[in-house]
Formats: C-alpha cells, sequence, structure tokens
C-alpha cells in the first residue's frame, strides 16, 4: 500500500514536494519493496527537496547500477535526502585519485568503494598457481591503501570500504587441498589488511561483506555477473545498503539511545499475569533459550552504551517479582533505565520514557510482538523505529533486533560502557529531589562540581562523541568527528575545554564541551557550546559560560562572541547567552549571534563549585 | 500474463514508467533503459512463473516486445 501511494506519487511528480511522506511510508515496506521504492526516489532531483541532503558517490571494479536503488531507499528511511552518484565500471582507481572527476561536483558526505574478486583473477595469467594470486593480492592491497591515504586528503567526507568476498569459482580451479588452504590464507590476509584500515584511518569505515553474504547470499547471480559485470546479488547489495545507512545516520549524530522492550513474547515467553512470575517461558528448553538470547543480546548492546528500557502491558508489581524472582531471567531490573509497566497506551509510555531520560523520543527504538501496539507507535511516532517480532517464533527475535544496526557508533568511549549506571544513578538522584523540600536545598545537597580541562588524546573520541550525540543543548549543532577534534586541537587560534561534571551521587565523567577561537580583531569566539542534557537545570551551563568570560577577559580578548543556529532540537537554548549577559547584535531567520563586552562578569553560580584547570 | 501485467511487472523491476504501448518500442528509444533491467526483468518472469529462461538467447532482445514474446510467457 505503501509502495502504490509512492508510485502515485512519483507519477504526479509529487515526491519532492512531500518528501516528509517518504521515510514514514518505508517504515512499512520489506526489501523488495524498499528496493522499488528506490528507484522511484533515485529519479528525484535531491537539490529541490526541502530538508537533509545526504551525497553518497558510489564507485567500484564491478558495475554497480543495481545499488542505486536500495541505497537510496535505505537513506531515504532514515529521514535523509539522498543523492547517490554512481562511478563508472572499474574506474574507482581513477576516480578515487582525480579530484577533478565529475563526480566529486558537490563533495559527497560519504563514498562508497565496493572491491569484488574478479579484479584480482582477471589479471592473472591462465593458468594460474597460488602465489600468482597471493603476488597480486599484496600489489592490490598497496594499491588501495594508497588510494585510501590520497582520497584522506583530498576530501572531506568519510570513505567506506568493503571486503571481496572469495568467490567459490576462483576457489575451485585449485585442485589440491592445500593449495586451496593457502589460497584461503592469502585471500583472508588481503581481507584483513583492508579491515586493517578501518582501524588506522579515521573518517574510514570497512564493511565486512562475509557476514552479510551469510545471512544474504548468495554474494553472486552468475549470469547477471557474467551478462552484465554486475557481481553482487541484490540481498547483498540490499544487506550493504542498510549497513551504509546506518553508518550514515551515525556520523549524522541520528544513532539511536534507547532499546526498549516490551515483554511478554518478546523478551520472555507467555503472559506474566496469566503464567505467573515463575511461569514465563526463559532460560531453559529450545524456545526459552531464543528469549534468554535476546535478553543476552540486549545486555551485550548496552555494555556499549545503549540503554535499555521495558514498555510493557502489564502489572508493574507482578514485573518487579518477575526481575527479581525468576532464577531463569538473564534480564534485570538493574540492566534497565526505565521500566513503565501498566495498561495505558504504549506511545504515551514512550514518550513519557524519553521524557524521564531527558531525550527525545526519537532516540528510542521499540520492539513489540503485538502488531496493534507496533502500529500505534509507527503511527503517533513517526520517528521511533520499530522492530517487528512475532510471537510464535522466538529464535527469529534475535535477528529481528540486529538486522538493523540502530546503535551503530564511530567508536565505543568509556563514557558508553557506563552510561546505563549514570542514569541508573539519576533515577536515584531524582527519588532525592523529589524528597527535598526546595530547588535550593536540593541542588545546595547535591554538590555539584564542574571542571573544565584541555582533553588529551583519550578524550578526544569523548569529545567527538559529545558534538555527535548531543541535540538539545547544541548551540551551533556543528558535528565532529574524531579527526576533526583532534584538528581543532592542534590549532594555535582555537581552543578545546572538556566539561567534567560529578555530585555526592557520583562522578558524571566527561559531560561537555566548548569550542573557541580567537577572531583576528583580537576577540574571542565561542564556535560551540554542548552539554550532555543528564546535567542541565542545576547551574552547570551559567557555572561554565562565567568561565568564559573571565577567562577571554583574563586573556585580554576585546569581547567574547557566540552564535545561536536553530535546529528542530535546540530551541530550548535560544535565549541561553542572552540569560548569560550577552546582547544580541544580529539575528537572521532565528540564527541569532551574541557579544559580550566583558565588562561585568555574570554573577558567580550558588551550589556549584568550579576547577578550571586551565584557561580560556 | 497480459501485456499490462507484463509492463506493470517491468516498471517495478525498473522503476521505468512504462505502458503496454511502450513494449514495441526499441530499447535504444527507452529513455533509462539498459542491459541490467533486460537481466532484471528475465530474472522475475523466471521467479513469477516457476521457470528457466536460456538468457544468453535474449541478450539480443531489441524491444519488450521480444522478451515478452520469446520468453513464451504462459497465459
Amino acid at each position: 500500500m505503501s509502495l502504490d501511494r509512492l508510485r502515485e506519487l512519483s507519477r504526479a511528480g509529487g515526491l519532492a514536494e512531500n518528501y516528509t511522506e517518504v521515510a514514514p511510508l518505508l517504515a512499512g515496506l520489506d526489501d523488495t519493496g524498499l528496493r522499488r521504492a528506490g528507484m522511484l526516489l533515485s529519479k528525484v532531483d535531491a537539490s529541490v527537496v526541502d530538508g537533509p541532503r545526504l551525497t553518497v558517490a558510489v564507485v567500484g571494479s564491478s558495475a554497480l547500477q543495481p545499488i542505486e536503488a536500495p541505497l537510496t531507499a535505505q537513506l531515504a528511511r532514515h529521514g535523509f535526502v539522498p543523492d547517490v552518484r554512481l562511478g563508472g565500471y572499474g574506474q574507482y582507481g581513477m576516480e578515487l585519485r582525480d579530484p577533478g572527476n565529475p563526480l566529486w561536483d558537490v563533495e559527497p558526505d560519504l563514498t562508497v568503494c565496493v572491491l569484488d574478486a574478479d579484479e584480482v583473477f582477471d589479471h592473472l595469467p591462465t593458468p594460474w598457481t597460488v602465489d600468482d594470486v597471493r603476488a597480486a593480492l599484496d600489489e592490490h592491497v598497496a594499491q588501495v591503501e594508497s588510494l585510501v591515504a590520497g582520497y584522506r586528503g583530498d576530501h572531506v567526507g568519510a570513505l567506506v570500504l568493503t571486503t571481496p568476498p572469495l568467490p567459490r569459482h576462483w576457489a575451485a580451479q585449485v585442485v589440491d587441498l592445500r593449495g586451496r588452504a593457502e589460497l584461503g590464507i592469502a585471500w583472508r590476509g588481503f581481507e584483513s589488511r583492508l579491515l586493517g584500515l578501518g582501524v588506522e584511518h579515521t573518517g574510514v569505515f570497512v564493511v565486512d561483506l562475509n557476514p552479510l553474504v551469510g545471512e544474504h547470499g548468495p554474494l553472486r547471480d552468475h549470469r547477471l555477473a557474467a551478462y552484465t559485470s554486475v557481481r553482487f546479488t541484490d540481498p547483498v547489495l540490499t544487506a550493504l545498503s542498510r549497513e551504509v545507512g546506518h553508518i550514515a545516520r551515525a556520523l549524522r549524530g541520528k544513532t539511536s539511545k534507547v532499546l526498549v522492550l516490551d515483554l511478554d513474547n518478546t523478551t520472555w515467553g507467555g503472559v506474566l499475569v496469566e503464567e505467573g512470575p515463575l511461569g514465563i517461558t526463559t532460560g531453559a528448553g529450545p524456545v526459552g533459550e531464543a528469549f534468554t538470547a535476546v535478553q543476552k543480546a540486549a545486555k551485550q548492546l548496552a555494555s556499549q552504551g545503549a540503554l535499555l528500557a521495558v514498555c510493557s502491558k502489564n502489572d508493574e508489581d507482578k514485573v518487579r517479582e518477575a526481575f527479581a524472582t525468576n532464577p531463569d531471567l538473564t534480564l534485570r531490573e538493574d540492566d534497565l533505565v526505565a521500566l513503565v509497566a501498566n495498561w495505558g497506551a504504549k506511545p504515551d509510555n514512550l514518550r513519557q520514557i524519553a521524557e524521564q531520560l531527558n531525550l527525545g523520543v526519537d532516540s528510542l527504538v521499540f520492539i513489540d510482538d503485538s502488531p496493534s501496539e507496533r502500529g500505534l507507535v509507527a503511527a503517533n511516532l513517526p520517528g521511533v523505529p520499530v522492530i517487528a517480532v512475532e510471537a510464535g517464533e522466538p529464535a527469529l527475535h534475535l535477528h529481528r533486533l540486529l538486522a538493523d544496526g540502530w546503535f551503530t557508533t564511530q567508536r565505543v568511549t568509556d563514557e558508553d560502557r557506563v552510561r546505563g549506571e549514570r542514569y541508573r544513578t539519576e533515577r536515584r538522584r531524582l527519588e532525592f529531589k523529589e524528597r527535598a523540600d526546595s530547588l535550593g536545598d536540593y541542588l545546595a545537597q547535591l554538590g555539584t562540581e564542574v571542571e573544565l580541562f584541555a582533553p588529551g588524546p583519550g578524550e578526544v573520541g569523548r569529545i567527538a562523541q559529545i558534538t555527535q550525540r548531543t541535540n538539545q543543548f547544541n548551540l551551533t549543532t556543528v558535528r565532529l568527528d574524531v579527526a576533526a577534534v583532534t584538528g581543532a586541537l592542534a590549532d594555535p587560534g582555537r581552543e578545546v575545554l572538556g566539561v567534567r561534571c560529578a555530585d555526592r551521587f557520583g562522578d558524571h565523567g566527561v559531560v561537555g564541551a566548548v569550542f573557541t577561537s580567537t577572531e583576528p580583531d583580537g576577540a574571542r569566539r565561542v564556535d560551540n557550546f554542548l552539554l550532555s542534557c543528564r546535567v542541565l537545570a542545576r547551574g552547570v551551563e551559567d557555572a561554565v559560560l562565567r568561565e568564559l568570560v573571565l577567562g577571554a577577559r583574563d586573556a585580554g580578548a576585546t569581547e567574547l562572541r557566540a552564535a545561536y543556529r536553530p535546529t528542530a532540537k535546540n530551541g530550548a537554548v535560544a535565549g541561553f547567552y542572552a540569560k548569560g549577559g550577552f546582547s544580541l547584535v544580529a539575528e537572521d531567520g532565528g540564527a541569532r549571534e551574541f557579544a559580550h563586552d566583558l565588562a561585568e562578569a555574570p554573577a558567580e553560580i550558588p551550589h556549584v563549585v568550579v576547577r578550571a584547570a586551565t584557561t580560556v | 500474463m497480459t501485456e499490462n501485467d507484463f509492463a506493470e511487472l517491468v516498471e517495478a523491476e525498473t522503476g521505468l514508467p512504462l505502458t503496454a504501448d511502450d513494449l514495441a518500442t526499441r530499447f535504444d528509444d527507452l529513455p533509462g533503459w539498459d542491459s541490467v533491467h533486460l537481466l532484471k526483468v528475465l530474472s522475475a518472469l523466471e521467479s513469477e512463473h516457476g521457470i528457466t529462461l536460456r538468457i544468453a538467447h535474449l541478450l539480443d532482445a531489441t524491444s519488450l516486445a521480444d522478451l515478452y514474446t520469446a520468453a513464451a510467457v504462459p497465459a
């Protein structure tokens, strides 16, 4: 049905105007539907569509035209307006090397380079030996390494490489088993070196195609390969496109933050209110193990920064009892940052979870076995990805959960590993707040300490992550990757400050960052100011701003300038600088320019102790 | 499979807006047509009808009508 609507819009030439309809329509489509929708979407001129444009160039050693549709659909599904450009068949070497190539008329946000095995074998003599292959692979990988280094020098966008799996028809041409093993070793060594590029370089991501082929293969359609030089099947290109979509999401700071689990027949088998806390299916037996696999995977995601929450139509006391008493559950209440079990509407409950965690509702991912609950959430909260599982087939739950990389991130930081604990501490803090007599009392007893520091190499990843993840308290929403933060730190005209925060309940870790620079006329400028929503509304932001003003004055700056750039998420901080004593000097369509003359520093913030390890 | 059904299948597989009237148009005059589309249409016909086509023989087809007839699509 949603494909019909897309066709109707496409025929009437109305896709560009109605592009906001596209992502919700794509949410209900399977892979074939997405590919067909992608064909319609790839005809839309992205430059006339209002929305977050994402330009992707795809180059490679084989004909790649069939990736255009699934890739376009996958990017559109995440709310991007995709502009997918294809390089020529086998031209990737020249294209990546030549900055003047028309492919780079618009600098791509992402370039995807798809390699394949035939390129290696096609250059061998006939007959060939395993030694020939080994030598060719050494040469090939050295070329790719130099292309990657060159590309990083010429371009600012990220580069995605894929490893080329070894097709059977090449391995099968070696008849001795020892030689075939040697070919396998040489091939894996080649793939390992390609994967190493993703570890070595920031902004280079290598997608290992082997697990994708294992799940979605076969790798090739022999007729398509022979007659058209297309060396990947649609399902493999679709799976690759899905990965690229999640890389793009991560780069644009749209990584999901919370996995919200339904309970009955999603997290465990059976209906709790009927079977009782000890009667639900989990742990033992083939079906119980399938549910345990879901619980283990959820904990695995949580160990790397995803937050876990429960949204269940259930009696809350029974749910707590099950988590506390059922010995076969792997997941416990302690693993959760929010637990909402009642008989209310799930869209409302999801909103409540987001509010409780101080996160936008579209940072949630929701998994449920009930089609009606999923439909309600999809209709009311179109920004929330919904994972469908079927009550009758729990063996597939794990695979549905992991089909999309909603929590894909460039790099897991120390902060990610303890994020769940921090949110649970926050819950205790809230309970404390509810018991305090007044807000002043609460803040006084909280004992907030703030430290400003110059980030070292170990903290660069976390600073980049703050620019990627923070949406609300983000004054200009400039997203930086690790390389860009490193660049800012090395630049003598710029300064990067990290913000650490702690209180009586524990250490919040690195919660914010401030980027400043010196202007040619001697003024200082705050290029961006970011703070995690976890520490808002207790004076931290005002205390940091005061330090910035004092620091600029001490450094002899003529004034301190700052800007606010509006986004869909940061409306709450539009007045932040004005409140901090800055004057509004210009305004243009919501964007505001401020300046502080440094004559009078903002007042000291009560109940916040500031330690400035370095001055601005 | 009627000509209309066939045109619909081709449109779904290629994304090219088509009607049964386009079946006789030469591929050279069909904007956006390429050899990958030809393979995609033939594979789709195979899975739709549970048949195996000799694609090598159909690479020289010059129009959709050639595919429609030469593929001997059961009605």
